[in-house]
């Protein structure tokens, strides 16, 4: 009897579940049509994808290597032949800029995405359960996040040594105290709610109710804090890349070649302008989305860290 | 939870990012090269007449840019900037001139002893002090006794070789050495040998960074009249100056900037007369302007690209020989040194030496096919995946970039580790990494290079190249008194490090220095702290 009232119970709980994620599919087709609504995340979502399709297809649209150095060429400024100028070592700016695209988007899109796996089960856990467990967790996120990012990047890859792996566990380390207050955060607004209770009553699993009862209720802030934290990621890649800790040269690393550019400034300024410009519009684009996104989805403003 | 406040603030932040790189590139460029210097060899003798020129006749105050100094004591100065200005208030015993040659400055005419292991020297007479004390035999023997004996001093090894140094009269001193060397008198002129008065505690500096104007007393041809630290360092022509006519200006003005790119600002602007820290880039951008004088100078500062070779895959010469075939030396001098400074031939013993430096053994040309057959045979027919490891400090970054686009056509891929000089020096990691690159100070005579870098129990031996024909060599070289056997010496080691030694220099550094069109006398040396403002004057 227990057995069947048990099964039922996940049936009804499938169900709840299903429903949940057919009205969030809907919502996000919603706002996928919502980002193309508004000329701001039009824009936004315009210029993430086509940077995101930088990154997949750069290789075929560069016209050189991203090291390629042409003797004869060096310091040359922007013309037909070199779009973005050449740079001190007679690199094509726009092969560099185009094939470093990926570089940033990788790093700071795969980062972030660890950041928001590994944040949000935290989240869940620790907002789940609280009592000590969630002070402990909390309290030592509070010390990480009492630090500023760069700083504790620059920490971190005191002891890691600078790499494109150390920039990545950088990221993730950095925005995943955040991430995981975001979701703790809802959470703990969640857990009381007749559905997570009804569960909890019905004797679901511990990963069943953290994943498919609450898990769902956390996706639209998710969605909104992980483009904001991509965003701060490819700040973060490409402050790395400019203090020159980050990725290694000759790397196209778009921070990398600011760095670059900017010792060479006099002679070559558009070494600098071309790459700042990406990272600047970039960043741009993808907080328009975010922005829009917060507004489509309804992520409740009172929710704090 | 990120709040809408909180997007629209990175939106801010991003778009002002153009516009704050764009700032900060007009701030600090890339640091000169921090080198220490010491000079070649010279024959003896000379003269510098004493006397005075009518003070209506010095004209004009030179306003030079320079970094902010930390040590004013002589002895303990190293940076360009301390050097230049100690150089101007003190005199050196001997000085060495544009051309690397040793000539007299407070020693007006030196001998030699037979065996070589004394030497002579007759000091200048009518010279003073700044505070009006006579200068005497007994200051020289005071300042050089400073500089060998007090622990910790940079100039305690180098005069370690000296076992008396005596007064020989009022105005001369005499000299004793333990062994011979031929380029004793070079260290005499090191940085540090300023002459200061007898028993100066500090070197008559006064506290560093904190003297007063009383406190820098020279014998030098400006005195200091106002001393502010960071900001400003004012001096006049010394009216007592001993050498005749000498200096032409009335006044020197030393201001101190924290970055090349506000210095070449202040040129632009008018509001410093002299620069000479800039990187390449900001001397190619003030080259052609009017108004202003541009020099530039090949020094031996290089950049050294060495692979241990007691260890795989240095171990194998056709590893070594493979990877000096895959490097197109000229390619790498025009595009990351610009034409300045000189190409490297694998040796550190560049074209500034004159006559130590040869040309008779060919750099063998650049050839990717054959480097890719000799790593085969050495066991790399799939090639070759190396590390190399640099300083992330001056150009050595393009040099990185250039050599793995190279190197990458014979096989050979790099992946490059660019690190701090805390870690680099501070970790011994320029001794120790199998593949590195690390740059060499520009020093006045090259035995220097091969005593620490090359003989086989150098203490700095990174490569651990040990042979037995170039360790003789280098002894030769280093103590002989004969010129040309020391001339004879020094072609042949350049032959066996271009044929067989771990070493690749691609290029040596260029120093550079502009000047305002209305002086005349400039002459910027290859280690610019030296370089000479007595015979700057104000353009007629």
């Amino acid at each position: 009897m227990a057995e069947q009232a048990e099964a039922g119970g996940g049936k009804a709980g499938s169900a709840q579940a299903g429903l949940a994620q057919a009205g969030l599919a809907s919502r996000f087709l919603t706002a996928v049509q919502e980002l193309y609504r508004r000329p701001a995340s039009a824009i936004g979502s315009t210029i993430f994808v086509v940077f995101v399709l930088m990154a997949l297809v750069g290789p075929f649209i560069a016209p050189y290597g991203s090291n390629e150095q042409i003797v004869a060429d060096a310091r040359q400024p922007p013309s037909l032949d070199h779009w973005f100028g050449t740079d001190n070592l007679g690199r094509d700016i726009f092969s560099r800029v185009v094939l470093g695209a990926r570089d940033v988007l990788a790093l700071a899109g795969v980062g972030t995405l660890a950041a928001v796996v590994l944040g949000t089960m935290v989240g869940l856990v620790s907002g789940y359960y609280g009592g000590w467990l969630d002070e402990i967790v909390m309290r030592f996120f509070d010390s990480l996040l009492s630090l500023p990012a760069l700083l504790l990047a620059l920490l971190l890859l005191g002891s890691l040594g600078p790499s494109r792996n150390s920039v990545l566990v950088v990221i993730t380390v950095v925005y995943t105290p955040i991430v995981a207050r975001v979701v703790r955060s809802v959470v703990l607004s969640v857990k009381t709610k007749e559905f997570v209770e009804a569960a909890q009553v019905q004797g679901e699993r511990v990963w069943y109710i953290l994943f498919r009862e609450i898990f769902p209720s956390t996706l639209p802030a998710l969605a909104v804090e992980g483009s904001l934290r991509f965003s701060y990621a490819i700040f973060l890649v490409a402050s790395l890349g400019f203090l020159g800790v980050g990725v290694q040269p000759p790397s196209p690393d778009w921070g990398l070649m600011v760095k670059e550019g900017r010792a060479n400034f006099t002679q070559t300024p558009w070494a600098l302008y071309f790459p700042a410009g990406a990272i600047a519009v970039v960043v741009i684009g993808v907080n328009l989305v975010a922005d829009t996104l917060k507004q489509i989805l309804q992520v409740p403003s009172q929710l704090k860290r | 939870m990120a709040t809408r406040g909180n997007g629209r603030w990175i939106i801010a932040a991003a778009v002002v990012v153009l516009a704050g790189l764009v700032l900060v590139s007009c701030g600090p460029g890339t640091m000169t090269p921090g080198q220490e210097a010491t000079e070649v060899p010279a024959e003896d003798g000379g003269t510098a007449a004493p006397g005075e020129m009518p003070a209506a006749d010095r004209q004009g105050t030179l306003r030079v840019s320079a970094f902010p100094i930390a040590q004013t004591d002589p002895a303990q100065i190293s940076s360009d900037a301390e050097v230049l200005i100690a150089n101007h208030i003190y005199d050196y015993l001997v000085d060495v001139d544009a051309d690397n040659e040793v000539v007299p400055r407070l020693a007006t005419e030196w001998t030699r002893g037979e065996e070589g292991l004394t030497y002579e020297f007759t000091l200048a007479e009518g010279v003073v002090f700044h505070d009006g004390t006579p200068f005497t035999a007994d200051d020289v023997v005071y300042t050089f006794r400073r500089l060998r004996d007090t622990e910790g001093l940079p100039t305690a090894d180098l005069y370690s070789n000296i076992t008396s140094i005596e007064a020989a009269g009022e105005l001369a001193v005499t000299f004793t050495l333990s062994d011979t060397n031929p380029f004793f008198l070079y260290d005499l002129s090191d940085n540090h040998a300023l002459i200061v008065k007898d028993g100066s505690e500090d070197g008559g500096a006064g506290g560093a960074g904190s003297a007063g104007a009383n406190d820098f007393n020279g014998t030098g041809p400006f005195v200091v009249q106002d001393y502010e630290p960071g900001n400003r360092m004012v001096l006049e022509a010394n009216e007592d100056y001993f050498v005749e006519g000498q200096p032409h200006l009335a006044g020197l003005e030393i201001i101190f900037f924290n970055d090349q790119s506000a210095s070449a600002d202040a040129l632009r602007g008018g509001q410093i007369d002299l620069t000479m820290d800039l990187s390449t880039p900001l001397y190619e951008s003030l080259r052609q302007r009017d108004g202003l004088i541009a020099q530039d100078i090949a020094t031996n500062q290089f950049a050294n690209v060495r692979l241990r070779v007691d260890q795989p895959p240095g171990d194998d010469p056709m590893v070594v020989e493979a990877l000096k075939l895959a490097t197109n030396r000229e390619e790498i001098f025009q595009l990351v040194q610009q034409g300045y400074g000189a190409v490297g031939r694998d040796s550190p013993i560049g074209p500034l030496f004159s006559e130590y430096y040869t040309e008779e053994t060919g750099i063998p040309q650049r050839d990717p096919e054959r480097a890719a057959e000799l790593l085969a045979e050495a066991g790399y027919p799939d090639g070759l995946d190396l590390e190399l490891v640099l300083l992330d400090t001056l150009n050595f970054p393009d040099l990185a970039a250039v050599l793995k686009q190279q190197w990458s056509e014979a096989g050979i891929h790099v992946e490059v580790n660019t690190v701090p000089e805390s870690v680099f020096y501070g970790e011994g990691q320029w001794l120790d990494v199998p593949l590195g690159i690390v740059g060499w100070g520009h020093r006045p005579y090259p035995q220097f290079y091969l005593d620490v870098m090359l003989a086989c129990d150098a203490k700095w031996n990174a490569t651990r190249f040990c042979d037995e024909e170039l360790d003789e060599l280098i002894a030769t070289a280093g103590t002989t008194l004969d010129e040309q056997e020391r001339i004879d010496a020094y072609h042949e080691i350049q032959r066996i490090l271009i044929e067989r030694g771990p070493i690749m220099v691609p290029y040596f550094f260029a120093e550079y220095g502009v000047i305002s069109d209305r002086f005349e006398g400039f002459q910027i040396k290859a280690f610019s702290g030296r370089t000479d403002f007595r015979q700057i004057r104000l353009a007629e």
